[in-house]
């Protein structure tokens, strides 16, 4: 959406946008924030720094950088600046998580089906996330497309992928996938696999299907055959997969499953870029870094269900150690608001050095999307997602001020506070409407209080398999 | 002078209609709502076989005209909802034809659903594009008494189950056969994304790249056929695939697609894959289409619009949280989407969107008036502009001479709460209607229920109560479900919940009849959501009916519980 269609959208609808501020952002804004204590999550902790961005991208990072003329400039004096918090599993903005009538679902894209006014969205801005791997659920084998985005609140749907992000699929092992919590409906078959035999058998099928699609194109491409194959939207990912053009990112807590999986993928030559949830993955830390492969955790939710009856504490730390690439993941969008709290037990247990658990919800993600080169750290040249927080960004006392994407501001505490009484203001003229009156008479329920309503995170007992 | 122009005219319509000259009928001294032309503030239409033989200040009534004396009336081009499910059956059994076991009824509706399922198709029910309105259309002329008693004479018709919800037809609201009611057939393929449960697709995921992969399909089997029609020889054959076949047309833009899409998100959606397709688009619904103008205009994809504007239906509670504030917003804004359409330069029309009562299709059409749209442009999108998207503005949408006999003679303001329209023509058919004592209770005057062709129903329909607690067995395909339907009434609203092992499903704006009840709802099964529509008729503590769902109808019978 450009400046004028911004500007017009917000006239016409004579509204005030939770996060309007945003109306001002460009194609990439210019800052300078003075005198922070900038965590680079790359090259260490810089006191009292400053941070240029100009065009959306990191110019300068060091001491006494002056303003250039009409810049913007954040005071940021006794403040911490990090890299914008990057969350590599989540649900936000999806209308549908999962595809779970057939095992195979890797036809479905839940870019289809982003909803870019998702509020959640705003609150993980206000948690300092600017990015997130939007991945289908758990409930297939072989699950949906997944997108990567950067949370550009108040934009339209198709400013939110991140340019030239690779695309990526969700793969689920164990017992969402073997339907064991889901209750089949009077009269339905249950769906097969319902084993996590059956699991890798599915798995393997649909990738000797898609070495013969494949074969199949080549084929005609070769003008051995007359006709062309049906293009199948179920194989074609797959290709991308065995062509180390698409990312897998794989769903499991046992490590034995997991194994399996990366044996699988050598077997047939691709490599699976992030091992989701691995909750016990420390049992196999060695065999996870030999093959480049990530692991993208749960800070802590230990034994929360029986598939993660053996994680441990310092599983991260382990994975660490062995030379993993580690992140760490909410899976939530309620967690998703504090991944620093997060980041900030993988320092308490074992230890893990505070860069290195920093990079665990900013860098070490971005890698694990294949980011790396546009965000994830405090770096010359790299886009200007940056967080201001008004304390160091691993207490509980610390609060994020100022979110921003590529140099624009999506989010700030402080233009938050004064816009609750625009907003109180506005609430209460539109609940005088006729349309936004209780009816008198008859009416049907009103909505149950949130506390009573199912929260989200891994909702395998709910049979929702997120 | 007069005359001769009167004569010319005859000489012309004698032309195409040499066969037989029946009577004809003119309408005097009227205020006559041209829409393509000025307004005549006072003149003579003449109506001849069916057609508008001659329109004037100066026209003077033929000789063996019935004349109606149009003194303080209003003639509008016959009204058109651009979206409706006008013709269809809506299956629910006949009070006393089944008695109180109700087992015709019941069987009926089994039929119907076995006939969902039956066919060669190798799709899924909901996603068999080949499906046509037509084949399910009645013929009559009473079924369409209360809609045309409010003005309509034309009308989109098409089912609205499933995600292909089929072919639709454009329709006259009367005819003895459902050939002669056609005024064009198939007019549009319709898309909803919805989900079918039960299956793939079983989520909105899988709705588009259902949809992805059958239109990839499509066009293969088109280049397959052109391959194999030029030289078959070493070619496999292509497959006789009739679903499939049934997507040719639209991906040759050689027939529009509607899709039912009201939000922003789902009208980006419906314009990407129109996109992503080259597919002629037009969205129905368009509640939020405000927020896409520039889209839309610059695509020239046109709206039909409802009147069905979303209003609160939860009643207050002090425990509750609030309601969203985009859910405020949403509300508050849709009344203005008319205006900000016609400011834009949007092409659009209204359709009833599910409007149970016709009145009300014009009560919200004056809020829409209310919200800036100038009277005119709200009378054009209810005839000329719908004609137009519809593409039969050479035929319908305006009082010219040769165009069809729709016309609705308007008593006061059409956007005003004593509308009445005493005069409808539909192919030159005259019905009429005699105007009621107004009663209390807001309803006009001309909220007619079925009845013969003038109705003279009484202005307070005759509701039956129905409030209580019922047990229901719902016969779905390969099982039967139990529930509880707890059901308030307020007059002929009711409202409650319906309880089932799927979950719980909020009833909004449904209706008491005289024999029974009728809601719709959006139920929630799986993770995915699907439209619903529970009609039934209760008697002797009994209920027996119809449960219409994307998959097909569910017959359902109850008890009340004492």
């Amino acid at each position: 959406m450009n400046m004028k269609r911004v500007i017009q959208y917000l006239t016409m609808a004579g509204l005030v946008f939770a996060g309007s501020l945003f109306a001002f952002a460009q194609k990439g804004g210019d800052v300078l924030i003075k005198g922070a204590t900038v965590m680079t999550a790359a090259r260490g902790t810089l006191e009292n720094a400053d941070v240029l961005v100009t065009n959306g991208k990191i110019a300068k990072v060091g001491k006494g950088i002056s303003a250039p003329a009409g810049v913007r400039v954040i005071d940021a004096a006794g403040k911490y600046v990090s890299p914008g918090i990057i969350d590599a599993h989540s649900h936000s903005m999806l209308d549908a998580i999962n595809e779970g009538s057939i095992a195979v679902s890797s036809m479905t894209n839940v870019g289809d089906v982003l909803d870019p006014r998702d509020i959640t969205i705003y609150r993980a801005l206000a948690g300092g996330v600017t990015t997130a791997l939007l991945l289908h659920g758990s409930a297939n084998p072989i699950g949906g497309q997944s997108t990567t985005v950067k949370f550009k609140w108040g934009h339209t749907v198709e400013e939110f992928p991140v340019a030239g992000a690779p695309p990526g699929i969700k793969f689920a092992l164990g017992e969402n996938v073997k339907r064991s919590n889901f209750t089949p409906q009077p009269g339905q078959t249950p769906r097969y696999p319902r084993t996590r035999m059956g699991t890798m058998e599915v798995i393997r099928d649909a990738f000797l299907r898609a070495r013969d699609y494949k074969r199949s194109w080549d084929d005609f491409k070769a003008r051995k055959t007359n006709v062309p194959p049906r293009r199948d939207l179920e194989l074609e990912p797959l290709v991308e997969i065995l062509e180390g053009k698409r990312l897998v990112h794989a769903h499991g807590y046992r490590s034995d499953e997991h194994y399996n999986l990366l044996l699988l993928a050598d077997e047939f030559g691709f490599r699976i870029a992030t091992l989701q949830h691995a909750l016990e993955a420390y049992k196999i830390a060695p065999e996870i870094a030999k093959r480049g492969t990530g692991a993208s955790i749960f800070a802590d939710s230990w034994s929360y269900k029986l598939e993660a009856y053996d994680s441990i504490p310092y599983n991260g730390y382990i994975l660490w150690k062995n030379g993993v690439v580690v992140s760490i993941n909410s899976d939530s969008d309620e967690r998703m608001r504090r991944l620093n709290l997060d980041a900030a037990k993988m320092q308490k247990y074992g230890g893990v050095p505070e860069e290195e658990a920093l990079k665990m919800i900013t860098l070490n993600p971005a890698k694990q999307l294949g980011i790396d080169k546009r965000t994830g750290s405090i770096e010359q040249g790299k886009d200007g997602d940056l967080v201001v927080w008004s304390g160091h960004p691993f207490s509980p006392y610390s609060r994020v001020e100022i979110t921003m994407i590529e140099g624009d501001v999506y989010f700030d505490s402080a233009k938050d506070v004064t816009m609750r009484a625009e907003l109180a203001k506005e609430r209460e003229a539109l609940e005088k409407l006729e349309m936004n009156r209780a009816p008198a008479a008859g009416g049907t329920p009103p909505r149950l209080p949130s506390e009573r309503r199912s929260a989200d995170r891994d909702e395998a007992d709910r049979g929702n398999n997120r | 002078m007069k005359l001769k122009l009167l004569v010319s005219a005859f000489a012309a319509m004698s032309l195409f209609s040499a066969a037989a000259i029946g009577q004809s009928v003119a309408i005097t001294n009227a205020r006559i709502v041209t829409v393509s032309g000025p307004t005549i503030e006072k003149g003579t239409v003449v109506i001849r076989d069916g057609l508008i033989q001659a329109v004037g200040a100066d026209v003077r009534p033929p000789a063996d005209a019935q004349v109606i004396d149009g003194n303080g009336l209003s003639v509008y081009p016959g009204f058109i909802d651009s979206l409706s499910t006008a013709g269809l059956p809506t299956r629910t059994p006949q009070p006393g034809g089944g008695g109180p076991g109700g087992g015709g009824g019941q069987q009926a509706a089994q039929q119907a659903a076995a006939q969902a399922q039956q066919s060669n198709s190798n799709y899924r029910a909901g996603i068999r594009p080949e499906v046509s309105v037509v084949d399910d259309l009645r013929a009559g002329d009473s079924q369409f008494d209360s809609i045309r008693n409010a003005g309509f004479t034309a009308a989109v018709t098409v089912g609205r189950t499933g995600i292909f919800n089929g072919r639709s037809a454009v329709i006259n609201l009367a005819g003895d056969s459902v050939s002669g009611m056609l005024l064009k057939e198939p007019y549009a393929q319709h898309i909803s994304f919805a989900t079918i449960p039960g299956g793939y697709p079983g989520s909105l995921l899988g709705t588009f790249s259902a949809l992805r992969q059958m239109f990839y399909d499509a066009q293969q089997l088109q280049e397959w056929r052109k391959g194999y029609a030029a030289n078959p020889k070493g070619m496999r054959r292509p497959p006789e695939d009739k679903s499939l076949e049934a997507l040719i047309p639209i991906l040759n833009r050689e027939m529009p697609v509607v899709f039912n899409a009201n939000t922003e998100k789902e009208i980006v959606r419906a314009l990407d894959l129109a996109k992503a397709f080259n597919l002629k688009a037009i969205i129905a619904g368009g509640q939020e289409s405000w927020k896409l103008t520039e889209r839309l205009k610059s695509q020239n994809i046109p709206v039909l619009l409802s009147l069905n504007f979303p209003k609160r239906t939860a009643s207050a509670s002090p425990d509750a949280d609030p309601e969203n504030l985009s859910t405020l917003r949403f509300r508050a804004e849709v009344p203005k989407t008319a205006a900000r359409l016609a400011q834009a330069g949007v092409k659009f029309a209204f359709q009833s969107g599910g409007l149970t009562a016709a009145n009300d299709f014009f009560t919200n059409a004056a809020k829409a008036v209310e919200g800036g749209l100038t009277k005119d442009v709200a009378v054009r999108a209810m005839t000329l502009s719908a004609a137009e998207i519809l593409d039969l503005n050479d035929r319908l949408g305006s009082i010219e001479a040769g165009k069809i006999a729709n016309l609705a003679v308007v008593k006061n303001d059409v956007f005003a709460s004593d509308r009445f329209v005493p005069y409808v023509f539909v192919d030159g058919k005259l019905f009429e209607q005699k105007e009621q004592p107004r009663q209390g209770g807001g309803r006009g005057p001309a909220a007619q229920r079925g009845g013969g062709n003038t109705s003279s129903a009484p202005a307070t329909p005759n509701v039956a109560n129905v409030a209580g607690t019922y047990n229901l067995s719902i016969d779905a395909p390969g099982q039967t479900l139990t529930g509880t339907l707890v059901l308030r009434q307020q007059g002929d609203t009711i409202s409650g919940t319906m309880t089932t092992q799927l979950g719980v499903v909020q009833i909004a704006g449904g209706k008491a009849t005289a024999g029974g009840f009728s809601f719709s709802a959006t139920a929630e099964v799986g993770g995915t959501t699907m439209d619903i529509t529970f009609r039934a008729t209760v008697s002797n503590n009994n209920l027996n009916g119809t449960i219409d769902t994307p998959q097909g109808p569910v017959p359902v019978t109850g008890t009340k519980v004492p």
